[in-house]
């Protein structure tokens, strides 16, 4: 799998390139600067961009900027980008537009690396993952998520983070068929056409916790 | 002999207040104290009609003009406000005796024609009202600050706007106690009664409205000049008014005298006009004044500033020592006994590894979580307005947003403002029991001003919340207020003022 690195400092571009070798990625690029970025995404067409938040030259959220813009280009790139914070502000910049293939974590999850390679995989294959602290922020809304069961709670974060049923069901420690219950009765609650699409579920959630 | 020598010896008391310095500096530096000289010999022209006095009159508006043309345009309305009383007494004359006196100024050219006296004398009072209105006075940024830290909310918009209406009390009574009416027909004790009630209502309602110590000054101040004038012209009509009494000594006396309603009259005026240069200089402030206030002011905020950063310091000291310092060491600690268990116990070694990720983690959250409470992120990359829009969003409430900002805020301010919003966003979720908040935001004539408007239960004191007294202290930093009004039963607005200019927007560089 072709990968596209973006970080400005050394020795994290370093540990990630060491870090995606290891599992057998290929990294056709890893650049420094949010200008280098939109080149090398353009031109290599990469078949997953990973990218810091906060590139030079002004070290503020070039990274995403670049991300949402050669999103723009080449519609459908598949970016994840990695922050030392999440913002929903960002979450929304990134989802809007475009279903799929967009991932944004927070760079402590690289720590996992079985979890962070199958997120970038996820991404790369135009599935959508988002940092379980931004769904954590998004769910804080009580006026929109106070009527679901704890339970129910549990099942929308996974599913806005961009989990699928097989993914929620293993991690609960329960059936796909009693997630795809929850699923339905949440939807259902919430007044939301259900889908069995992940992306289109994530989307349909988020637009929902937005409004 | 009486009505020239009292104004002048006012104002040479007056004067006499004064830094030392040339007469003009003086004249420049006293500014709205020229007003009572051409008080005194306004009212000493209409109460004698004689013309030495009325030339006396045009001279002093003259030098006024020369020495201090800023101040003349101020003294219009007043100066108006006087014909119109004159204008009323005149009239009232003429209707007692068959003859008016028509000798003053703006009259003169109606003599024998009383049918126009009345209508002049009413287009005088509304045009002087109107200026008075208009004509805003210097420092009076500061008074309509002062008023908006007291009067909340949107209310303080329409009291900045028309402050100036707040004096129109005192005027009114003012006019009241001058007017011919109550000297004559009705009984002294009648009147007094109930412009006494009236005054004292008055100044209840303004230092209601205010709760400012200035302000109740200044009341008493216009007082004990209206009440001092009052004195000195009743003397005037005194042989026609048997029986009558004025002052607070001569209304418990059985006997009354002119000799001693003047005095009184003249001792409450100047106990007025003493007071009166210190009210003004309060109020509209000679330039020393206004500068020493300002260095008071700044010598306040900037204590407080430094005090701030210090336990700013002290805190993230605290929490980098008790935080990701701690968790560094024990991540050191864990690899180092990893290191030497691997050999023989791989097993355990590795749970040591995943402890010292477990740890490092948590280090980054701790490290996460104090640079937000420094200086957020989202402030640095987007500014002002995207900050506030993501706050918004990781409020548990429903948050409207409404943002007008046609440039970027400076830096410090907007973290000022951006903490501040904040505060007031965490405080209605906590607190108010409120389903949703309002957060406008918007930036007029060199103004930033920010509202957060929740609808929950009200009632909330701002003295008791330490967080709003923190931001408050730093908002004053740059000039900046914060109010907040909160009646039993809601709705809770917290609404804070910063001066600042904006600069261009953000360009982009991708």
């Amino acid at each position: 799998m072709r990968v596209v690195i973006a970080e400005d400092l050394y020795l994290l571009r370093e540990g990630l390139v060491r870090l995606l070798k290891a599992h057998e990625f290929e990294i056709v690029a890893a650049v420094g600067t949010a200008p280098e970025l939109l080149d090398a995404l353009v031109r290599e067409r990469p078949d997953v961009g990973i990218v810091d938040v906060r590139l030079p030259p002004t070290n503020t959220d070039d990274g995403l900027r670049v991300a949402i813009e050669a999103r723009k280009q080449v519609p459908g790139l598949p970016v994840l980008v990695l922050s030392q914070y999440v913002e929903q502000l960002y979450a929304r910049e990134l989802l809007a537009g475009q279903a799929g293939g967009v991932g944004y974590l927070l760079k402590d999850r690289v720590f996992n690396d079985e979890a962070f390679t199958g997120a970038i995989r996820e991404v790369a294959a135009g599935g959508t993952v988002l940092d379980p602290e931004v769904v954590k922020k998004l769910l804080a809304k009580r006026a929109k998520t106070g009527r679901l069961s704890p339970r129910e709670l549990q099942v929308l974060a996974l599913m806005a983070e961009g989990r699928s049923n097989a993914a929620i069901a293993q991690r609960l420690y329960i059936t796909e068929k009693a997630v795809s219950k929850h699923a339905t009765g949440i939807f259902a609650k919430l007044d939301l056409v259900p889908s069995d699409d992940d992306n289109r579920r994530v989307l349909a959630v988020l637009a929902y916790l937005d409004a | 002999m009486l009505f020239i020598a009292f104004p002048v010896i006012c104002y040479v008391i007056a004067l006499r207040r004064e830094r030392p310095g040339s007469l003009r500096e003086r004249i420049r530096a006293r500014g709205w104290g020229l007003l009572l000289p051409v008080i005194g010999l306004a009212f000493a022209a209409m109460m004698t009609g004689n013309h030495v006095l009325l030339v006396a009159e045009l001279v002093a508006s003259c030098l006024i003009m020369l020495f201090a043309p800023g101040v003349a345009t101020k003294l219009v309305p007043f100066g108006l406000l006087l014909l119109a009383m004159i204008g009323a007494n005149l009239f009232h004359a003429y209707r007692r005796s068959g003859e008016g006196s028509v000798d003053s100024v703006a009259y003169v050219f109606v003599v024998g024609r009383m049918g126009l006296l009345v209508p002049e004398a009413v287009l005088f009072f509304a045009t002087g009202i109107w200026l008075f209105i208009h004509v805003r006075a210097p420092g009076s940024e500061r008074i309509g600050r002062a008023v908006a830290r007291w009067w909340q909310g949107t209310a303080a918009k329409g009291v900045r706007r028309g402050q100036e209406l707040l004096l129109l009390p005192v005027l009114v009574l003012a006019l009241l106690l001058l007017h011919p009416r109550h000297w004559l027909g009705i009984s002294w004790w009648t009147a007094a009664g109930s412009l006494t009630v009236a005054l004292l209502a008055a100044v209840g309602a303004l230092l209601l409205m205010f709760r400012s110590r200035v302000w109740a000054v200044t009341l008493a101040a216009a007082g004990l000049l209206v009440l001092g004038a009052y004195g000195v012209l009743l003397a005037m009509y005194w042989p026609g008014l048997p029986g009558w009494r004025y002052g607070p000594i001569q209304l418990y006396l059985a006997s009354t005298s002119l000799k001693g309603c003047v005095a009184e009259g003249i001792v409450l005026f100047a106990l007025g006009l003493w007071l009166a240069p210190g009210v003004m200089g309060e109020h509209l402030g000679t330039r020393t004044e206004v500068l020493e206030q300002r260095v008071r002011t700044l010598t306040r905020t900037r204590t407080d500033a430094v005090d701030t950063a210090a336990a700013e310091l002290r805190r993230i000291e605290r929490d980098l020592h008790d935080g990701a310092q701690a968790r560094l060491v024990a991540l050191g600690m864990s690899l180092q006994a990893a290191e030497r268990l691997f050999p023989t116990r791989p097993d355990v070694a590795m749970a040591l590894v995943s402890e010292a990720k477990e740890a490092s983690s948590q280090a980054l959250t701790e490290l996460r979580d104090l640079v937000r409470g420094i200086y957020p992120p989202v402030l640095a990359d987007r500014g002002l307005a995207d900050a506030i829009r993501s706050l918004a969003m990781d409020n548990p409430l429903h948050t409207i947003v409404d943002i007008e900002l046609p440039g970027e805020v400076e830096m410090p301010v907007g973290s000022a403002v951006y903490f501040a919003i904040a505060e007031a966003l965490t405080n209605a979720a906590r607190h108010a029991g409120a389903g949703s908040v309002h957060v406008d935001v918007s930036h007029r004539n060199g103004m930033l001003k920010a509202r957060v408007t929740d609808d929950g239960a009200g009632g909330a004191d701002p003295g008791q919340g330490t967080g709003l007294t923190g931001i408050e202290r730093r908002l004053a930093t740059f000039d900046g207020i914060l109010a907040v009004s909160s009646p039993p039963g809601g709705p809770t607005i917290v609404a804070i003022e910063v001066p600042c200019a904006l600069s261009s927007p953000k360009t982009s560089t991708c």
